[in-house]
């Protein structure tokens, strides 16, 4: 039962990933794509580590500690690269 | 597990692929971000795959220290752009 | 008080990477987390942290629904509008906000300006009228 769920999280998470990693090829803006990566880097990885978490309970601080780092990391780094790319326009 | 870690490296090639065909910098960090984060939690798959949990302690320290050089790289190149 | 919240966060980070409760890792997460320096923080109020912090547990399941609302529904369209920040905020309470704003996937914080606004980067169904 644990297990299917776990699978289905990772699942759910690989699916984020590639959703959200696919328009990169495409021609947009680097704000648009910030957009899905956000969905993917971030929402993709967590549901994948928490498909990991229900795998592995016995490691639960450590994997915690990967979830939590990883959200703030990755909406940071979003901030910082939204911000650096775009104040050339808006001085 | 084995055929989640191909479904992932599949996915890996996806930003690989930007990186080196956009001349664009922005779109190459953007890239490369995308990179650093999804080799971290593939890390993790392995150690799990491998149930060595030592590799899984260095994948969640990349986690945490994580994307700081990254940052520094953006504002390094925001600098050399308002020259 | 928020000296005791920033206590607590070094504490849990603490535990959490070394995954030890016994009695020799507690006294040295404690003299850890009270030797690093701490910064100066203009304290806002109690209320306003716990209300944020609030709201970011509540961030988690509203990002999750955005994201698949904009993979049903795409979103082609970009905007930049602009936000008020609320008064009287701290600086920490600014990060918390902005990262509030990021991490939820239709929004991204563009610029947080010293007057008091966010620049807020959205994309949309349909372009703007």
């Amino acid at each position: 039962m644990i297990n299917t769920l776990s699978y289905v999280c990772i699942g759910i998470g690989l699916f984020f990933w590639v959703w959200g990693t696919w328009p990169l090829v495409g021609d947009r803006s680097v704000l648009f794509k910030l957009h899905s990566l956000s969905v993917a880097d971030t929402l993709g990885s967590m549901s994948i580590v928490v498909g990991l978490l229900l795998k592995i309970p016995r490691e639960w601080p450590l994997l915690l500690l990967a979830i939590i780092s990883l959200a703030i990391w990755n909406t940071v780094l979003g901030y910082v690269l939204a911000y650096c790319s775009s104040s050339k326009e808006t001085p | 597990m084995n055929l989640i870690l191909i479904i992932m490296l599949a996915i890996l090639l996806i930003p690989l692929y930007e990186a080196w065909q956009d001349d664009n910098i922005w779109q190459k960090v953007l890239a490369f971000s995308s990179i650093a984060s999804k080799t971290s939690i593939m890390i993790l798959i392995v150690s799990i795959l491998r149930d060595d949990w030592m590799i899984g302690v260095v994948g969640v320290i990349i986690l945490s220290v994580g994307n700081a050089a990254l940052m520094l790289l953006a504002h390094i190149i925001k600098r050399l752009n308002d020259l | 008080m928020i000296g005791y919240l920033n206590l607590i966060l070094r504490l849990t980070i603490w535990f959490l990477l070394t995954a030890d409760l016994s009695l020799a890792n507690i006294i040295i997460g404690v003299c850890v987390a009270l030797l690093i320096p701490r910064g100066y923080t203009s304290p806002g109020a109690l209320k306003d942290w716990l209300r944020t912090l609030g709201e970011v547990l509540v961030a988690v399941p509203q990002a999750y629904f955005e994201a698949v609302e904009i993979m049903l529904r795409p979103h082609r369209y970009e905007d930049v509008t602009r936000e008020r920040v609320k008064p009287q905020r701290s600086p920490g309470l600014i990060f918390l906000d902005i990262f509030l704003i990021t991490f939820t996937p239709k929004t991204i914080v563009l610029k947080y300006r010293e007057e008091g606004w966010y620049d807020v980067h959205r994309i949309l169904r349909r372009p703007r009228s």
